[in-house]
């Protein structure tokens, strides 16, 4: 920034000394500036302007408080300097409080109107925290002070354009084309980004006609050919033009013939209904001739072959890949399996070739020899159905293991098929051995990160979080502020720390697990803010549509999966703190969550725990680098003061804490239940009724029949049935009318809730979810529900997941052992290989 | 397997794929970086057919290429880098990378007029040797030695895009889209020279912008 001076109270000397600091801060000679500084204030100790100046270095040096402190006192003795007013928004700016940094800006401007680079600041902010309104205002203000820059008037239509003013978007960057003398050449890229750019606000009018006209126009010699082919295609056949439609699809097709999309258009244009077999089968037979190495043509006409057909169709594509030995073949294969007959055709040529009905290959009998083509078939085949039988719809995990071993015996150095064994020992439920199966196949390849990835991931299913970052760190940058762990938090690999977060949930561990977790969302607020400099930057490098698209990808971030499974499982943990406050501590009782521990045994035990942890942080801190380590900006790294999440867990207001997550799920993932459904355990602990209330309306929109839904259903009830302070009989009355569309008062509960299990008697996670309700609505069923719940056990859907979460249940309702005991062993019978049902030998 | 533009969207995902099989690996902004500097040059290969887990399950990468123009080409011959390429272990052999890196190449040239594509590889790669030198045809330029993190030696390798350039025209005459192509590779001389009267911005584009300091120091701790 370079704010002119305002140097009216300064000498000569001073007015430069005053210009050296600015350009000082400018290149971060903070030292210097600092220097140059006092050197005014000891002749002029009452300048606000350098005051502010020291401010603004003073932060840059990592101390902000401080800088705040300067940058107040600044202000009082020149309220009327745009510079103190500038640094100060500056300042709110780097404390990414961009409310305050707005208006300070706002304040400075009033002072100096004229000022570009105030202007600008200002502009950034108000596309970032996407005040449209502000931002087309600023916009146009900064395109006055230059009209002749393309880039102010592209900046001036794109704020119209995000503010939804289509019209005046397009108007602006047509009257800035009107000022252009002549076509500009081909090679102008700038030009012709604004083109296409314009092209797609004429047709997010509406106007395809016009945009069409346009596109014929002015893009015949845009060099972003792809672009200017797939928005002709849809414009021709939006508009029904589709013999021209199709002949652009089949000019995209002869570029990229791996695009759906571009498939799927040309079946439109040229009328082909998905009915007609036939004239598609054409079609994609056309395409896979002209197409040697193409894999589309091939593949999707199984998805709508049937019958003979198909079983012709996949004979074909099964030997063509399994020929080639490519491992990749039923990942390619299996979304086809939903389709029952599918599947069972699909089984029945693999079980042919492995068991030896594969064609002579060309060239002759190489009978005996173990690497020929017709045994690298075979072995395929039967790597195939090993993957087969280890898949989710068609689960037999036996038969899997016997054809893994097969293919092993003939090929004993393949990792893919010591990963496949890997992936059925984790279907048995037993992740330590899976973990080990994936380490010797890991051991197959030091040199693949993916297998090492595998590895890893396996170590974390195992709950083994040390083994995993050892396996990890043979790829990380171990060098790196918090070794690997530290370069897997600056390269923002998500999976990982997920993985290791829920792995120590498992563990009770809480507080390294809400610390992954944190990070999660620490993540993605650098996500949400790196878009920042791309505000100015896709300006100068001028890929227009791009830098739209991630304004509107960036406005909702937050639906990612990645950020939902973390924010989901952090609100858990702090629910779980709400109910259990002792659990703050309970991670210091040696891994134990001190569940099961009266109060005195408890304490004892943490006391204990306490002078361990204060044995073992000394210990640390006499081995602790003695160097600061320097994080990516050069700059000293802030030490972690937290790096076990311990203070995260001793909150005051654990379900305030959770709300900032579960705020975010609201906002952004409505329409996923268990952020609902989440949502709803913190509510109704807040005593949010009617909050509460509207998350049970969406999960039960969302799913009429779920088994959380159901039981929440009648927690909630019950809750309002017992309140302690009666709620006002205008709240009482809304979520009365309310909860009656979802369970009328009216209603017999017990009857309700016998009716949902006959509805659903044959699934395990249904069975749970009325037998908790039956718990909750008549406590003095609990006896039976003990007994009830091991039926669950063998329904013929029970999956182990269902019977694991029995088992949390028998642990939840505190159920005497000869029940645990008995559920224990009916589950061991069921599934002999998992882990979680083998008794402990005490 | 969709072969496709990599949108801003793909690339927590795509991220995620670098990570799981390359040892360089970037954060968000140098994606993003990439993505919005040249949004015609990087490729994903999307697995369509996966089933959902959630309403707002993004679409699934398990193959990408990363690529951009020289910033700064010298003698201002423009020419594309591949950044980062590389698919999922469960998706190998399907031809995937093959397919992105073509793409990747031919909008180097329509859209920026390159000359050649350059790359680093490992010396012990073999597979992705193999994909470069039999299949598309990179010569190897030079050892660089010491080039990875671990100590490494990389190939440094380059194709020459003039026969794709050549094809490409051919194609387009047959299309008879009736355009003058032959201009493309003249682009940057012009472009310094200004045109229109207008002072066109410098390719240095990198630096200053707040984006080029973190790209430097990236690509720097990245090699
Ligand atoms: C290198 C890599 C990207 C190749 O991806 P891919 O999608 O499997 O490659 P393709 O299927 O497109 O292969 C095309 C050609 O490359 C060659 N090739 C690919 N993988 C090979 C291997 N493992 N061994 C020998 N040749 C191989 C073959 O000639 C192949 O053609 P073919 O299948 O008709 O014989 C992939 O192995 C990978 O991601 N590896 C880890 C990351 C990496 O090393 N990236 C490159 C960094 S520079």
């Amino acid at each position: 920034m370079a704010p002119p001076p305002s140097p009216q109270m300064l000498g000569s000397k001073e007015r430069s000394l005053f210009t050296q600091v600015v350009k000082n801060y400018e290149n971060k000679q903070y030292k210097k500036g600092l220097k140059a500084a006092d050197q005014i204030l000891r002749r002029s100790p009452n300048h606000g302007d350098t005051i502010a100046m020291k401010a603004l270095i003073i932060n840059c040096q990592g101390n902000a408080e401080e800088a705040f402190a300067l940058a107040k006192v600044a202000l009082k003795l020149s309220m009327k300097s745009h510079v103190c007013w500038h640094v100060y928004g500056l300042l709110y700016r780097s404390a990414k409080d961009f409310e305050e940094a707005i208006k300070a800006y706002k304040s400075a401007l009033r002072l100096e109107p004229e000022s570009q680079q105030i202007q600008k600041d200002l502009a950034l902010l108000q596309i970032q925290t996407r005040d449209y309104q502000g931002y087309v205002q600023s916009r146009r203000a900064i395109l006055q002070q230059r009209t002749s820059w393309r880039q102010n008037w592209t900046a001036l239509a794109i704020a119209q354009h995000l503010a939804g003013d289509l019209t005046n978007a397009e108007r602006t960057l047509s009257t800035f084309e009107e000022t252009l003398k002549g076509v500009p050449p081909k090679t102008d890229i700038e030009h012709a980004e604004a083109v296409l750019y314009k092209n797609v606000i004429i047709a997010e009018m509406g106007e395809t006609e016009r945009a069409l006209e346009h596109l014929d126009a002015a893009a015949k010699n845009n060099p972003d050919r792809t672009s200017v082919m797939e928005l002709r295609a849809n414009h021709l056949l939006t508009l029904g033009r589709k013999e021209e439609a199709a002949k652009v699809y089949r000019m995209l097709l002869a570029r990229n013939p791996e695009y759906r999309d571009y498939f799927e258009g040309l079946q439109s244009a040229l009328g082909i209904e998905k009915s007609d077999v036939k004239a598609l089968k054409n079609l994609y037979g056309d395409y896979a001739k002209q197409n040697p190495r193409g894999d589309a043509a091939r593949r999707i006409p199984l998805d709508f072959l049937e019958g003979g057909d198909f079983r012709e169709a996949a004979d074909q594509y099964l030997r063509h890949m399994l020929h080639k030995g490519i491992p990749s073949t039923f990942a390619n294969i299996k979304a086809l399996y939903p389709d029952t007959s599918k599947r069972d055709a699909i089984l029945e040529l693999v079980e042919g070739y492995a068991a030896g009905e594969a064609p002579p290959v060309a060239n002759g009998s190489a009978e005996k020899q173990p690497n020929s083509d017709k045994d690298l078939f075979k072995i395929s085949a039967r790597y195939f159905l090993a993957q087969h039988y280890n898949y989710h719809l068609s689960r037999d995990l036996n038969k899997a293991m016997k054809y893994i071993d097969e293919a092993i015996e003939s090929v004993p150095e393949s990792v893919d098929y010591h990963m496949a064994k890997a992936r059925i020992l984790k279907h048995y439920g037993d992740p330590k051995k899976a973990a080990e199966m994936m380490e010797e196949a890991r051991e197959l390849d030091l040199r693949d990160r993916y297998i090492n990835t595998k590895a890893a991931k396996y170590h974390l299913r195992n709950n083994d979080n040390e083994a995993a970052i050892q396996i990890m760190s043979k790829f990380t940058r171990n060098e790196a502020h918090g070794g690997p762990l530290g370069d897997l938090h600056d390269m923002q690999c998500v999976w990982y720390i997920t993985e290791d977060g829920e792995s120590y949930l498992r563990q009770g561990k809480l507080g390294l697990a809400l610390k992954r977790f944190v990070s999660i969302s620490s993540i993605f607020e650098i996500w949400q803010e790196d878009q920042f400099d791309f505000h100015s930057f896709s300006l100068r490098k001028g890929p227009i549509r791009a830098y739209v698209e991630m304004v509107r990808w960036e406005d909702h971030l937050r639906e990612h999966p990645f950020f939902s499974r973390a924010a989901i499982s952090a609100a858990k943990i702090y629910v779980k703190l709400y109910d259990q406050p002792h659990l703050a501590h309970g991670s210091l009782i040696n891994g134990m969550n001190g569940d099961h521990m009266d109060s005195a045994e408890r304490k004892k035990a943490e006391k204990k725990a306490r002078k361990e942890k204060e044995k073992q942080e000394k210990a640390e801190a006499e081995k602790k680098d003695k160097k600061a380590a320097l994080d990516l900006n050069g700059e000293p790294k802030k030490e972690d003061k937290d790096p076990k999440g311990e203070l995260l867990l001793q909150t005051s207001e654990p379900l305030l804490e959770a709300m900032k997550f579960i705020t975010l799920l609201l906002e952004f993932s409505g329409r996923n239940i268990q952020a609902q459904q989440v949502g709803f355990e913190v509510f109704i602990r807040r005593k949010k009724f009617l909050l509460a209330l509207r998350t049970l309306i969406a999960s039960h929109a969302l799913s009429p029949t779920d088994p959380i839904t159901h039981e929440q259903m009648f927690r909630f009830q019950q809750s309002l049935s017992k309140l302690s302070e009666p709620l006002s009989p205008k709240a009482m009355q809304v979520i009365n009318a309310e909860f009656n569309t979802l369970l009328p008062a009216s209603t017999d509960l017990t009857k309700h809730n016998d009716e949902f299990l006959q509805r659903n008697h044959n699934s395990a996670s249904h069975v749970q979810g009325y037998l908790k309700v039956r718990q909750l609505i008549d406590p003095s069923s609990k006896e039976k529900n003990q007994q009830d719940i091991i039926r669950t056990l063998a329904l013929d859907g029970s999956s182990l997941e269902d019977a694991v979460r029995g088992l949390d249940m028998l642990e939840e309702w505190k159920a005497e052992s000869r029940y645990k005991d008995d559920y224990l062993v009916a589950a061991h019978e069921r599934w002999p290989e998992a882990s979680a049902f083998k008794q402990k030998v005490d | 397997m969709d072969i496709r533009v990599l949108k801003p969207a793909d690339i927590p995902h795509v991220q995620s794929t670098n990570i799981t099989n390359l040892p360089e690996n970037y954060f968000m902004k140098y994606y993003l970086y990439h993505a919005l500097s040249w949004p015609q040059l990087s490729y994903v290969a999307v697995d369509v057919s996966r089933p959902k887990k959630t309403p707002y399950d993004p679409p699934k990468i398990v193959g990408y290429v990363l690529a951009k123009m020289e910033e700064e080409p010298v003698n201002g011959i423009q020419h594309g880098h591949i950044t980062s390429l590389s698919v999922m272990r469960t998706h190998r052999r399907l031809g995937l990378a093959e397919k992105l890196m073509r793409q990747s190449q031919r909008a180097m040239v329509e859209m920026f007029g390159a000359q050649y594509v350059s790359l680093h590889v490992r010396m012990s790669n073999i597979a992705a040797l193999r994909l470069y030198r039999d299949t598309l045809g990179f010569e190897v330029e030079k050892v660089e030695s010491k080039y990875y993190a671990d100590g490494e030696d990389a190939y440094s390798m380059k194709m020459n895009l003039n026969p794709l350039r050549e094809q490409l025209e051919a194609d387009e005459d047959y299309a008879d889209e009736g355009e003058e192509v032959g201009d493309v590779g003249k682009k940057e001389k012009k472009k310094e020279d200004g045109e229109q009267g207008k002072t066109k911005r410098k390719v240095k584009l990198g630096r200053g912008l707040g984006v080029g300091e973190l790209v430097e120091r990236n690509e720097s701790s990245k090699a």
